[in-house]
């Protein structure tokens, strides 16, 4: 009795692998195989990444394999060694490689390229697909600038902690510092514990009550969405939101895009194209799979200045 | 033979899920090399699972390991950030596994706290603890020191016929130094014959003159300490230490303990079950990745299968 039921238990278990296996092995037929490994798909960003790459790779033809490790970032590299050993053709990472440098160094041993989808540049990627931080910053101070007709004052949320934030504040810096008469009136690190958006309406109300006359502010420049959100609700709070003054952001997150679509003073922040990203992630491994090397260590995937005239067009 | 078939349907359902991967991967699974892979990949979870097995020997549990482990390799990561020798950082992590441990055990055993509970609370704490020494970042990069990373990444190369056959991982070896030292403590000596005790019948245990306050805080201790050394090994891996990087070995430690102990007659956690419970889902992980498996029906199956040899064997006590 117990005996088939123990055996019966172990024919359930073989069933339903040998289930899942029809299922993964019913798609292949010899074609390139690709795995892509990411602790990150529950982010929506993330999401859009995996999302273009599928799309690229069905295209052409690839068995797609992706790996979801749960936040787990040792288990990455877990999982790469698992790639590796089932010998895949190429390998794409969403995550910081530095971080699994072990698993890396193993698919290097074993001559199988690695794509970096937003993941930083590290020597022992093939390449880094991403969007050029440097760029976006460039487009939304410029914006700003020539908004604001060249002269008045700007304020500044920074983060300087967080590398690829602190590039944007840089870029930003030379250019309103090309201005001769943009002067910068405070350069502020919020606090991001909450996200951001409160600490930096506290700030800029702060800075709101220090600059009282009409006009003494006329631009908020902020190196991502939230801390312009919050310098929003300040201004909006203080009832100053018909003095004209600029609000800019990056990411264009959801409530950003709410805010730059009612044309108020949040006008414009820099949309990423994520499912542009994978899709350029799957072109640079199809050229690895062709036996090209790739000399750019980062590729870039361009972005898109997101304002009240083009805001209902971006979905 | 029906009470052995029952006693060791764990083991055969093992065997079966290797033969299974065998057979469908059969070249790449039954290597050396991947098993030395599993090997390594399993050895955090080992570690803290196989130290777990000193609570759940009294029918107690701790569900604070992963956020020690998160705060161990936070601890020793801040220490080597500051310029301190990596002896020194591995020892304050390894401190802070067994003070915390013995916190667990003063409120379990001292103030009488249920064990969930109790650990849920200290869970909770040692998380906000990492979190706010780390101020929330991940430390790595230069801050970790290379002989420390490095670690992870060696092991002793093994030759045959004067070339390079195999390396041992580091980790894979401490993975097995643990679970020696448990088997020894918990099988071979008066301590681990009362922990046993405790768990079969508190009350008796306590009558007959085991001094079960002092014992429990112990295993307890033991627990914590296990927790740092799987910590130190994760962050060692990764080669940078997150106040979030442990969190997901609580869960699979207390599973594979779950596991082993459909294995023994009596039902009570047995160590070497317990490396057979972290086998089961280390294969499990490598075959099914290996087999292109989708992680969301991997983690389903994973579930399954603990549930199907947990009922299993309790279907059959519930008979008796």
């Amino acid at each position: 009795m117990r005996i088939s039921k123990t055996l019966k238990t172990i024919a359930g278990l073989a069933g339903a692998m040998v289930l899942a296996t029809g299922l993964s092995m019913g798609l292949a037929q010899a074609a390139s195989k690709v795995a892509v490994i990411t602790p990150y798909l529950a982010q929506p960003g993330t999401q859009f990444y995996v999302e273009g790459f599928k799309a690229a790779a069905e295209k052409n033809g690839w068995e797609t394999n992706i790996v979801d490790t749960a936040g787990d970032v040792a288990a990455v590299i877990s999982r790469l060694e698992d790639a590796v050993n089932q010998k895949v053709d190429a390998i794409v990472i969403n995550v910081d490689p530095q971080q699994v440098a072990a698993g890396l160094e193993v698919a290097r041993e074993a001559g199988i390229p690695v794509v970096g989808m937003d993941s930083g540049s590290d020597p022992l990627l093939a390449t880094n697909v991403t969007s050029n931080g440097y760029a976006m910053a460039a487009e939304t101070a410029v914006y700003v600038a020539n908004r604001i007709g060249g002269k008045g004052r700007v304020v500044m949320f920074v983060f300087d902690a967080f590398p690829p934030v602190q590039i944007r504040g840089v870029v930003a810096d030379a250019i309103f510092g090309n201005f001769p008469d943009i002067e910068i009136v405070d350069r502020v690190t919020p606090d991001v514990q909450d996200g951001g958006i409160a600490d930096s309406r506290a700030k800029m109300e702060a800075i709101l009550a220090a600059n009282p006359d009409k006009g003494s502010i006329a631009a908020v420049w902020a190196a991502w969405d939230q801390p312009a959100l919050g310098a929003l609700q300040a201004i909006e709070d203080a009832g100053r939101s018909d003095e004209g003054i600029v609000i800019v952001g990056m990411d264009a997150n959801p409530q950003a895009r709410d805010a730059i679509g009612t044309g108020g003073n949040f006008e414009a922040s820099m949309a990423q194209d994520f499912i542009g990203i994978g899709n350029k992630a799957a072109e640079m491994v199809g050229r690895l799979l062709k036996g090209e090397t790739i000399r750019e260590p980062v590729v870039y995937v361009p972005t898109t200045l997101v304002t009240s005239s083009n805001v209902a067009d971006l979905d | 033979m029906i009470s052995l078939f029952k006693r060791y349907g764990t083991l055969v359902g093992f065997i079966a899920i290797v033969a299974f991967f065998w057979f469908n991967l059969p070249d790449t699974f039954m290597t050396a090399r991947n098993w030395l892979n599993i090997s390594q990949q399993i050895s955090m979870l080992a570690v803290v699972a196989f130290t777990m097995t000193f609570v759940m020997v009294m029918g107690d549990f701790d569900l604070s390991v992963g956020s020690m482990a998160s705060l161990s390799g936070i601890t020793a990561a801040l220490l080597f950030s500051q310029g301190y020798p990596v002896a020194a950082g591995v020892a304050a992590a390894l401190a802070m596994g067994i003070l915390g441990g013995f916190f667990n055990g003063f409120l379990v055993s001292i103030l009488g706290i249920l064990p969930f509970v109790a650990t849920l609370g200290t869970l909770t704490m040692f998380s906000g603890l990492a979190f706010w020494l780390s101020d929330g970042k991940t430390i790595f990069g230069r801050d970790i020191p290379k002989t420390f990373s490095g670690f992870a990444r060696g092991g002793v190369d093994i030759e045959l016929a004067g070339t390079l056959a195999l390396k041992i991982p580091y980790l894979s070896i401490l993975a097995l130094l643990v679970l020696a030292a448990v088997w020894l403590v918990l099988e071979q000596t008066s301590f681990g014959r009362r922990l046993y005790a405790i768990g079969g019948n508190y009350e008796a245990a306590r009558l007959a003159g085991v001094k079960v306050r002092r014992l429990r805080m112990a295993a307890f201790a033991l627990t914590g300490f296990g927790a740092a050394i799987g910590g130190l090994m994760y962050a060692s891996r990764v080669a940078s230490a997150n106040p979030t990087q442990g969190s997901g070995l609580m869960l699979d430690a207390i599973a594979a303990v779950f596991l082993g102990m459909t294995m023994s007659e009596e039902g009570e956690p047995r160590v070497l079950a317990t490396l057979v419970g972290v086998l089961i889902l280390g294969v499990l992980d490598n075959g099914l990745t290996q087999m292109s498996v989708d992680s969301y029906i991997r983690e389903i199956l994973v579930g399954a299968i603990i549930l199907t040899a947990v009922a299993s064997s309790s279907v059959g006590k519930f008979r008796r």
